[in-house]
């Protein structure tokens, strides 16, 4: 399985919101990290077929995935950002449905259905109506759709968003557990989601993919160094406007501040190992002195 | 496909709005039926008024007397009878108790002699013998006294002029007669008309979220990226809207022909429809069976046409708000647009008239195709077939390439 992204751009008007993208992605989990509008659902619509690119293709072992059409949609499964389904369906009859439509027969779809039902633990909710059901058990849904054809490419869009810290972990396991032997993408913009479960990172920033790798390699790509230091309350402002902070800690007298910069910020800062969070702060983060930040 | 086609279905009827918009479309049904029997009376000689069914019993048996060809022989002896009744009974109420069994032939003489001058409620009573058993004659002579007349002049032309003559000759007479009260009832009352109007609307309610829904439920992503999302799916979302629209469209329509016959009877199904009251002037020469199938299957086209329409609509705004509006739209706007003389012709050519053959059918509504003239309802449900076969590859187009933004 070999999915090869080539030159890919998509433009709506004169805004360019994927630009000239390349990437090749073969099996494992691959983690779409960006901040709000960098791309990422565009790209997994066009990964969808729901969208066609400006230019550029994507090819699925060597074949242009549009013209594939039905045969590529066939080892597809995309659990979209905005998850919508019928309302007034049960979360059995909703994935009865569509089974269906992913051309799955009647008495295979009907097994399947209540392995993953039992798969995703939602027993217990199957009879529910979907408009019933809160939002993690809807997301439970959503993988569970997702998983009905037993896809060869899973693209997930942030199916972590809005779920509590729990929850989360328990969905983050799901996926792992389902990750075997497939190509997975999955996209967010919580950084611990990838640490645990991506094998590789791409990094995605104004449409481009700025970094690919596994977490070590990307750190070792971070130039500058992640300092611990300890600062008064009133100076905070000061390097705030200064650095890049990618952690801030109130202490009883002083504030405790990770700061991301080339040079030593103050006399008696510390120099640390780098860590995920310090990464995504040094290639998306904005100082609060940049025009637009929004802190 | 079969499993996508019933889920499509489910997802329409699992809807609350549809489930009350089928439950309007029932007791609208009964009430219509129930209206439609009341309006059935035939008065006893004590003066009492029956309704319906009972009605009904009555005035098969009086009308039944005439039963047979109305040859001038036979129209002789109605007019004898008339006037025996008038004379034997100077009150006029109690002479229309007496008059009953022979309305309907009373009713076409006024008819035949008022041809296209003011109606006159009396007419018949003052009609000799040998000019009552003149009337097929006379009405083809009204018509082209009518159509020589300086005010019409221009309303036709000449091929037309000799079209509506030629229908009017070829009508066969003498006229078949039979009590007819349940065909009657049934084709020539303002019901069946308002029933499809009606069914329509209701028909567009359900398919309009159709295609559209799946948008506003944000189900497109899922739907668009599954296997058959972009062909089979699709059709089967055609199919669904196929499917309702027939079966509940010949599901209402027989279920009001079933209690309205059933309960007045199938007699006169071979009846000329002149002889109806609103008929007289009609230049569709059918039987009432045949105007039954040309109201039902004439109705049935421009459902299908409305609804599909409907669907498009649906697919191509992404809007089931929008969608319901088109088949309300269609289906009562020439109401009044027909109002503006100017328009007139145009509106002749709505898919709402096809719900509306029942009382338009006796109106001079012409169309030409090829040079050959003729009444525009041969002409419209043609068109419409083909229509409706235009217009789903054309919404299945639409949807299957359709992008999710
Ligand atoms: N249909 C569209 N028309 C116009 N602009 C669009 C459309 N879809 C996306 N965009 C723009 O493209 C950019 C990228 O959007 P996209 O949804 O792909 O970002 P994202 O990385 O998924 O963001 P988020 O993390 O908020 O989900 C945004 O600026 C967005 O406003
Ligand atoms: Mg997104």
């Amino acid at each position: 399985m070999e999915l090869k992204i080539a030159d890919l751009t998509k433009e709506f008007g004169h805004f360019t919101a994927v630009d000239h993208l390349n990437i090749t992605m073969t099996s494992g989990v691959y983690g779409l990290l960006g901040v709000n509008g960098a791309g990422k659902t565009t790209l997994m619509r066009m990964l969808c077929t729901l969208l066609r690119p400006t230019s550029g293709k994507i090819t699925c072992n060597g074949r242009d995935i549009l013209k594939m059409d039905g045969k590529y949609r066939e080892i597809l499964g995309y659990l979209p950002q905005d998850f919508g389904y019928y309302p007034d369906f049960t979360v059995e009859k909703y994935l009865l449905y569509i089974a269906s439509i992913k051309g799955i027969r009647p008495a295979a779809a009907k097994k399947r259905v209540r392995e993953l039902i039992a798969g995703v633990g939602l027993q217990k909710a199957a009879r529910k109506k979907m408009k019933q059901l809160s939002g993690g058990m809807l997301r439970r849904a959503g993988i569970a759709q997702a998983m009905l054809n037993d896809p060869k490419i899973l693209i997930l869009d942030e199916p972590t968003a809005g779920l509590d810290p729990n929850e989360r972990i328990r969905f983050r396991n799901l996926i792992s557990e389902l990750a075997e032997n497939r190509l997975v993408l999955l996209s967010t913009h919580i950084v611990s989601d990838v640490e645990y479960i991506a094998n590789e990172i791409l990094l995605m920033k104004e449409g481009k993919i700025l970094h690919n790798g596994t977490a070590a390699e990307l750190l070792g790509t971070m130039t500058e160094g992640v300092w611990k230091c300890f600062v008064n309350k009133s100076e905070v402002e000061k390097y705030m406007k200064k650095y890049k902070i990618s952690n801030m800690k109130s202490e009883a007298h002083d504030v405790e501040l990770r700061i991301i910069s080339a040079k030593k910020p103050m006399a008696d800062a510390e120099l640390v190992d780098a860590n995920l969070e310090d990464l995504f702060l040094y290639y998306f983060g904005e100082k609060a002195g940049d025009s637009n930040a929004d802190f | 496909m079969t499993a996508m086609l019933i889920f499509e279905i489910k997802k329409i009827l699992v809807k609350p709005v549809n489930k009350i918009v089928l439950l309007v479309l029932t007791a609208a049904l009964l009430v219509g039926s129930f209206l439609t029997l009341r309006d059935v009376t035939y008065t006893t000689e004590g003066g009492e008024v029956l309704r319906g069914i009972s009605a009904a019993k009555e005035l098969k048996s009086v009308k039944n007397e005439w039963k047979g060809e109305l040859t001038e022989d036979v129209l002789w002896q109605v007019i004898e009878e008339n006037q025996k009744i008038l004379a034997e009974t100077p009150n006029l109420d109690e002479a229309f108790v007496k008059q009953q069994g022979l309305r309907d032939i009373h009713e076409m003489l006024n008819n035949g002699f008022a041809g296209f001058d003011e109606w006159d409620y009396y007419r018949a009573d003052s009609l000799s013998p040998e000019e009552a058993a003149g009337i097929y004659q006379i009405r083809v002579d009204s018509l082209k006294e009518y159509l020589s007349r300086e005010e019409v002049k221009n309303t036709f032309s000449e091929k037309e002029k000799e079209f509506l003559i030629s229908q009017w000759e070829n009508l066969k007479t003498p006229f078949y007669y039979e009590y007819a009260e349940g065909w009657k009832a049934l084709l020539d009352s303002q019901y069946l008309p308002t029933l499809m109007t009606l069914l329509v609307v209701i028909l567009g309610a359900l398919v309009a979220g159709i295609f559209s829904d799946e948008y506003s439920w944000k189900a497109d992503s899922i739907f668009f990226s599954s296997k058959l999302g972009r062909n089979k799916a699709v059709l089967s979302k055609i199919s669904a809207g196929f499917l309702i629209t027939t079966v509940l469209y010949w599901a209402s329509i027989l279920l009001f022909t079933i209690i309205i016959l059933g309960a007045l009877g199938v007699g006169g199904a071979n009846c000329p429809v002149q002889l109806g009251e609103s008929n007289w002037m009609s230049i569709y020469n059918w039987t009432y069976l045949q105007k039954y199938f040309f109201v039902t299957i004439g109705g049935y086209v421009g459902s299908m046409f409305i609804t599909l329409l409907a669907m498009t609509v649906s697919a191509v705004t992404r809007s089931t708000v929008i969608a319901v509006v088109i088949p309300f739209a269609l289906s009562c706007a020439p109401m009044f647009l027909g109002r503006i003389t100017v328009l007139t012709r145009i509106i002749s050519f709505f898919p709402d008239m096809l719900l509306r053959i029942c009382t338009y059918h006796d109106e001079f509504l012409l169309c030409g195709i090829g040079g050959k003239v003729m009444g525009v309802f041969t002409f419209l449900i043609p068109l419409y077939v083909v229509l409706c076969l235009v217009i789903v590859p054309v919404l299945y187009l639409i949807y299957k390439k359709a992008e999710v933004k």
